[in-house]
């Protein structure tokens, strides 16, 4: 996950970009015959310090890559940032980066 | 007599301890049924066990007329002391497209990329922001598409 994270005023602004596919049942059936083949990321978390501060559960008509932009408060420049998604077939992925 | 008193309420105070963690919501989980519904009223009423909504505090921003069903893009933003808001469609398969969990740190004001199938009618985009009163907010963006982006 590309995450880009940065302070502006008391709130942090907050891109991140998924690397997934996200096939649909549709396109998984289309493709593969079988519309269990399909998968997606189905939750995201964003957490700072041990606290949540995004969380998402999604179904598959998220875009290809999706990206994520969001806000949250609370947080200062130097702290981490991190976030992880799983996807339908229990895949996971979590990347960090430092609030600038 | 005495020492019971004080071991029933340390216990009282170590469930409400435990709330805060466990306002971590996966909804796939705990609500499936949100997720295979249709229409976006089964969805909603799947939901939150009611579909009164009231359409006030929550703005949808699309595009009128979206080039490519594939990613079109959304923001939800809403001042509403919210303790979840969910996103809906009635273009795809599936009603449902996202549910945030709102945590004491966020902020109501979320981008995503979304898919909407298209067959070139006006799409109706639908999101709900549920209050810490209990009520429901709704905000609604009606939409077309000019490239389909479930059929792959």
């Amino acid at each position: 996950m590309k995450i880009k994270a940065k302070m502006k005023g008391d709130i942090v602004k907050v891109k991140a970009l998924a690397k997934h596919d996200m096939t649909t049942y549709d396109q998984a059936a289309k493709k593969t015959g079988d519309k269990e083949n399909a998968n997606f990321i189905t939750r995201i978390t964003g957490s700072v310090n041990g606290k949540l501060v995004y969380e998402i559960s999604t179904s598959q008509f998220l875009s290809k890559n999706p990206i994520f932009k969001f806000q949250f408060k609370g947080a200062k420049a130097g702290d981490k940032l991190e976030m992880t998604w799983v996807d339908r077939k229990g895949n996971t992925k979590t990347d960090s980066a430092k609030i600038k | 007599m005495e020492r019971r008193k004080f071991l029933s309420l340390s216990g009282l105070a170590a469930v409400a301890a435990v709330v805060p963690a466990a306002n971590a919501e996966d909804f796939r989980k705990t609500k499936p049924t949100v997720w295979t519904a249709h229409t976006v009223d089964d969805a909603v009423m799947a939901m939150y066990g009611t579909k009164a909504t009231t359409e006030s505090g929550v703005t949808v921003t699309m595009p009128d007329v979206a080039a490519n069903g594939g990613a079109v893009p959304v923001n939800i933003k809403s001042d509403i002391d919210a303790k979840s808001v969910a996103l809906f469609q009635n273009a795809n398969p599936e009603a449902a497209v996202a549910a945030f969990t709102i945590h004491e740190n966020s902020i109501i004001n979320y981008d995503l990329k979304i898919k909407l199938k298209s067959d070139g009618t006006p799409i109706t985009v639908t999101a709900i922001v549920e209050g810490k009163d209990g009520k429901l907010y709704s905000g609604v963006k009606t939409l077309t598409v000019a490239l389909g982006g479930c059929e792959g």
